[in-house]
């Protein structure tokens, strides 16, 4: 039998983000955290965009966003992520409510599944959080192309990303699968390493 | 430590502070500023390697990237890096670096004899020579013939330093900060635009530093204060690749001892541009005369940049041999720093430098050429004659002798980006023709020579790349005129060069010619000339005109070998960036993984995902008594494994259904909500696909598992289907794998255990029978029942969301702790799976078909599905194709290996190949299951399994490979 000796450390990668101050010292470090969030994916089911952009707006007061782009509603932000297709994320709830919210107000118009425990976010902020996302990310970041509340879905450090831009300071969620969430915690933080970086 | 060769005065180093360094093991001092061939030269070092395959005596030769000699292996242990250019080694104090090639020692260097044999080492001699005996070729020639060539050594010990990678984008790419390059950086930049400025040099502004007027300080201060402009100095772009996205690497800290901590020592940048302004120069080019590479001869512009920048005498006593005026400025540059000139010889009848030369008191010996150099192991001179004089010649005394045949615009990166090369009669080389893509070229590089054309070249190109304007200031004009005579090779007695790193003379190219490797790439390749680090930049050219003469045809009309990616040498540190070690490629956890190593489970890899194979026990002897107890557990009383790396999609939608009948050769339309079906799916040429349970939660809801591996390609099918062949269906999906944690309660206490802790669900075998689904809570957490079985007992899957894993997992534990529960490995899974002759991927390889893995049932009687047409084929349906079949070792006891063939006894014919072995819990000894021809009928019979790599030959029994429970009872009861 194949065996590998690599026993991996925990599956969050909490350890890799203790708090304080990591990596150069005497630049401007990025501050790195986990964000607790819900996660809920809504996919339009065919020529039904139109219900659930108005079951959407109903419900949670959000203006479904178009490619590339990011809407806040009341509590919760949209995300597009595919064709009629958005992630619902909010701060973390009670188990499956804000899923059961969503399809109520959708009935069959829309797909709704919840990956609150699918997906991780992971937050980055500071003054060179482009530059360090830079090390792997293709998607131009500069202001003059991109900025709050843009988004995009492509590939960081070999791993299925969305990427939500949340403000100027630049700060980005990072929405990633929760099964790859340490190997993700591993390649951000030693990118971060250069600038260095803060958990809070 | 006294530094003869320095002047006394200028140069853009600071003489205020002396740097130490090592050059083989030998005590040298120079000054920040100096390049380690600059300080070499400033102690009146010449002799810094041997040549490639003839171990001549080679010096310093260039002052930049196009440097053939003087390469070093800089910096010793783990650091050591071979083949880097002395010309580009920025000094720093306890620099240390070595000469490469000589043996035993740079002035002794035993193998130089090669050049007494010389005519045994011409080009392509490794085809010829060492034929025979082939034996010979492994043993004895090859490992000589590598000791006595090749370049440097590298470290052979793992790289202490980090290397890091970035992606860019501007507006504008300005690559090369000559004159041009920063006059097109200045006017972009002041149009707004997003500026990335590369230079490979560590100082901008090329030729003009230590020999300022104020415009580049001034423009290089104008560059620092605009926020929109990059200045990337130590930056080399390598390559140019489709829709101007080119590669280059920083050499953030080749200058420092060590890196500081937390910083890469070199960057791999990716830069995507809107448009790109080559400014990246021009190579002076030399010319072949024999012995044209005794240490002593030197570009000319070369010399005159040690004089101006470093401020060092590359020699005592100049003579300079050149078919152009604008060479002559570099010889003046030396003259007037005091340098002895020992005259001018030029194949041209006159000139306007010739005349000013002769005003400056320099003899000049017009059409006139130099046809040898003497000296060992450093110029003491060179023989001069008449051009077309059969008659005498003149030995010259020099220690110095400048060479310049011309420039070649460095026009490798326009040239990759499809850029079409033109021919200039004037200058007698290849300009940048009309671009293809949003690019430039400026300066040099464009074939413009005098600085303030240049500038103005760059100011119009840095407009015309921005789309803007702007004025800006030229610098004072320095005339040049390049125009030359043309002049490539000077026959005579002795070796005339035309790679002078490869050890390529004209004679070679002309023996390619002879050969029949008349194509200029042909004859790159056989004499390997511009293969070396410097590609070529100064001979090329040459080689190219020797090859077209040989032709009989224009130089222009032979053309030069593509230019391709690397223009100068990139180090597999830099390529390799930060994805090392763990960085390579992403590790998949299980939500369960950390109760596995909490319980010190042994991992093997599965795919991306880390998963326990076995977790041992004190009571365990070795890794399959673990194994063994699991599976036992699982067959007698209960057993839990995590199966969440299972791949789980959420299908959805009014024709979800209809969706799942077109993919799977079997039907799930008429499937029942609340209930689970196994399923199969083919590709499209009839192979076997995937396979995996699919349960219906809602009319329009299905709820597909795959197996671990295909979780992603089944994905892909699905949403290729969707997306491109059926649109109209009204279908969603989304991969739920992370979101829903998994694990398998498998044995003949499973319901009795689960029964404890699911609540609001009867689990009796009436209200939830085999294949039966259901939502339920566990300790309060949402779970999802599934009565499915792998193993071939009774078993549950119960899935939760991924957060409530552990929750749910030790529930299960405490629960079935009265019935000896135990978790289970992968192996003990596949232990239960081969028991039960149940298919995974080694069965399901990409070459089987459903009949040859007894799945044939499961095409459904009517209805298209993908696949189906194709499985029909001749090839696949032929009934002595091999078929699944188990397997018994006569003698129990005896081991059979995975891999192994199957043979009639005493035949060497294979008929068949082991997919799977273990050893059995419910029968004795190994068991295995194999793919064999005509497998169905051998049943009962006898053959062999033999492993020849092993020396293994095993007497086996062909049985069914349902080894246990075939009448699949257990799963029903």
């Amino acid at each position: 039998m194949s065996v590998s000796n690599h026993s991996g450390s925990n599956h969050s990668g909490s350890d890799l983000l203790a708090p304080g101050a990591h990596g150069a010292v005497g630049g401007e470090p990025v501050r790195i955290a986990l964000r607790s969030c819900d996660v809920v994916q809504v996919l339009a089911r065919k020529g039904r965009a139109g219900d659930v952009a108005a079951a959407l707006l109903g419900a949670l007061g959000l203006v479904l966003p178009g490619p590339g782009h990011a809407a806040d509603g009341r509590g919760a932000s949209a995300l597009w992520v595919q064709p009629e297709g958005w992630f619902v994320v909010a701060p973390r709830g009670a188990d499956g409510a804000l899923a059961s919210a969503i399809k109520a107000a959708c009935g069959d118009a829309a797909s709704v599944i919840d990956q609150s425990h699918g997906r991780a976010v992971v937050s980055i902020s500071g003054t060179r959080a482009a530059w360090v996302l830079a090390k792997s990310c293709r998607v131009d970041l500069h202001p003059s192309a991109f900025g709050p509340g843009r988004v995009a879905s492509t590939q960081l450090f070999h791993l299925a990303a969305t990427l939500h831009q949340t403000d100027a300071v630049p700060s980005f969620d990072l929405i990633v699968f929760s099964t790859f969430l340490r190997s993700f915690l591993e390649s951000l933080t030693h990118a971060a390493e250069e600038t260095g970086y803060v958990v809070a | 430590m006294t530094q003869p060769f320095r002047t006394r005065a200028g140069g853009q180093i600071d003489r205020t502070v002396t740097l130490s360094f090592r050059f083989d093991g030998k005590v040298y001092a120079g000054h920040p500023g100096d390049t380690l061939a600059s300080a070499l030269l400033a102690n009146g070092v010449r002799l810094v390697g041997r040549s490639f395959k003839l171990h001549r005596p080679r010096g310093i030769y260039a002052a930049g990237a196009e440097e053939p000699n003087a390469l070093a292996e800089l910096r010793t242990g783990a650091r050591r890096e071979p083949n880097t250019r002395m010309t580009q080694i920025e000094l720093y104090a306890g620099l240390e670096a070595a000469s490469q090639n000589r043996w035993p020692s740079l002035r002794w260097d035993l193998l130089s004899l090669n050049g007494l044999i010389a005519p045994v080492l011409s080009s392509g001699f490794y085809y010829k020579t060492f034929m025979w005996p082939a034996s010979f070729w492994e043993k004895v020639y090859e490992p000589l013939i590598r000791r006595s060539s090749g370049l440097g050594r590298a470290a052979g010990l793992a790289d202490p330093d980090r290397y890091d990678t970035v992606n860019a984008h501007c507006d504008v790419l300005v690559i090369g900060a000559g004159v041009a390059g920063l006059a097109a950086a200045l006017v972009a930049g002041a149009t707004g635009a997003r500026v990335m400025l590369c230079e490979q040099d560590f100082l901008l502004g090329a030729g003009l530093v230590g020999q300022d007027d104020g415009w580049r300080e001034a423009t290089l201060a104008a560059l620092a204060a605009m926020a929109n402009v990059t200045l990337l100095p130590r930056t080399n772009v390598f390559g140019a690749y489709d829709a101007n996205v080119v590669g280059a690497v920083e050499r953030v800290a080749d200058h420092l001892p060590e890196p500081p901590p937390h910083t890469p020592r070199q960057r791999y940048w990716t830069i995507r541009a809107g448009t790109i302004v080559h400014a990246t120069g021009a190579h002076e080019r030399f010319i072949a005369f024999p012995d044209n590479d005794r240490p002593g001869v030197m570009l000319a512009g070369a010399a005159a940049t040690y004089v101006a920048r470093y401020g060092v005498k590359p020699g005592n006593r100049a003579l300079l041999f050149a078919n152009n005026d604008a060479a002559y400025l570099s010889l003046f540059t030396l003259h007037d720093a005091g340098v002895v000139m020992a005259g001018i010889v030029d194949p041209r009848a006159e000139s306007p430098a010739q005349a000013a030369a002769r005003a400056r008191g320099i003899t000049v010996w017009s059409a006139s050429q130099v046809i040898g150099t003497s000296g060992a192991l450093a110029l003491t001179g060179a023989r001069i004659a008449r051009v077309g004089s059969a008659g005498t010649d003149t030995l010259v005394a020099a220690d110095l002798l400048l060479v310049s045949g011309g420039i070649n615009p460095a026009v490798q990166l326009a040239s990759q980006s499809r850029t079409p090369l033109d021919w200039s009669e004037p200058l007698a080389t290849w300009v940048p023709g009309v671009p293809v893509l949003a690019q430039f070229s400026a300066g040099a590089a464009n074939g413009v020579s005098g600085l303030r054309e240049a500038a103005a070249d760059g100011a119009r190109s840095g407009a015309a790349a921005s789309g803007g304007d702007a004025a800006i200031a030229l610098p004072e004009d320095v005339p040049a005129d390049a125009t030359v005579l043309p002049l490539w090779e000077v026959k005579g007695r002795g070796k005339a060069f035309v790679d002078i790193q490869d050890d390529v003379t004209a004679n070679d190219i002309r023996l390619a010619a002879r050969e029949g490797y008349k194509h200029i790439e042909h004859a790159k390749r056989y004499t390997t000339h511009t293969m070396g680090t410097d590609q070529g930049k100064s001979g090329g050219l040459v080689g190219a005109a020797v090859l077209a003469e040989a032709r009989g045809e224009t130089v222009q009309n032979v053309g030069m070998p593509t230019f391709r990616p690397f223009t100068s040498p990139v180090t597999w540190g830099a390529i390799a960036g930060a994805n090392i070690g763990k960085h390579f490629a992403p590790t998949r956890l299980s939500p369960l993984h950390d109760w596995h190593v909490k319980r010190a489970a042994v991992f093997m890899d599965a795919g991306q995902w880390l998963r326990p194979a076995y977790y041992p026990a004190p009571v365990d002897s070795d890794g399959w008594d673990s194994v063994l107890r699991e599976a036992r557990a699982a067959r007698r009383g209960v057993a839990v494994c995590d199966v969440s790396t299972l791949g789980k999609i959420d299908v959805q939608g009014r024709d979800a259904a209809r969706f799942l009948d077109r993919l799977y050769t079997n039907t799930f339309s008429n499937l029942a909500i609340g209930r689970a079906r196994y399923g199969l799916m083919l590709r499209e040429d009839g192979i076997v696909f995937d396979d995996g349970t699919t349960s219906r939660l809602a009319q329009d809801h299905f709820f597909v598992t795959t197996t671990t591996a295909n979780a992603g390609p089944v994905m892909q099918h699905m949403e290729f289907y969707l997306q491109t062949v059926w649109p109209e269906l009204d279908v969603t999906l989304a991969s739920v794998t992370d979101q829903w944690a998994a694990m398998s309660i498998a044995g003949p206490k499973s319901r009795a255990t689960i029964s404890k802790i699911v609540d609001g669900l009867d689990l009796s075998n009436e209200a939830f029978p085999f294949m039966a689904v259901a939502d339920a809570t566990v300790r309060g957490c949402a779970v999802r029942v599934f009565r499915i079985s792998f193993s071939g007992e009774m078993a549950y899957e119960i899935a939760t969301p991924a957060g409530h894993a552990e929750t749910v997992w030790r529930a299960v534990l405490e629960a079935g702790e009265e019935f000896g529960i135990e978790p289970y490995g992968v192996e003990a899974l596949g232990l239960l799976r081969i028991e039960k002759g149940h298919v995974t991927g080694a069965e399901l390889n990409g070459q089987t078909t459903a009949a040859d893995v007894g799945l044939e049932k499961m095409f459904k009687k009517r209805g298209d599905f993908v696949g189906r047409v194709l499985a029909q084929r001749p090839g696949l349906t032929d009934a002595a194709r091999p078929r699944l079949v188990g397997l018994r070792p006569v003698t129990r006891g005896e081991q059979m290996r995975a891999g192994m063939h199957l043979v009639e006894t005493g035949s060497s014919h294979s008929l068949g190949w082991i997919t799977a072995v273990t050893r059995a819990v419910e029968l004795d000894g190994w068991i295995g299951l194999a793919m064999l021809e005509n497998g169905a009928s051998r049943i009962g019979s006898r053959m062999q399994a033999a492993s020849p790599l092993h020396g293994a030959l095993v007497d086996v029994e062909i049985v069914s490979p349902h080894f246990v429970d075939p009448e699949n009872a257990r799963v029903r009861v």
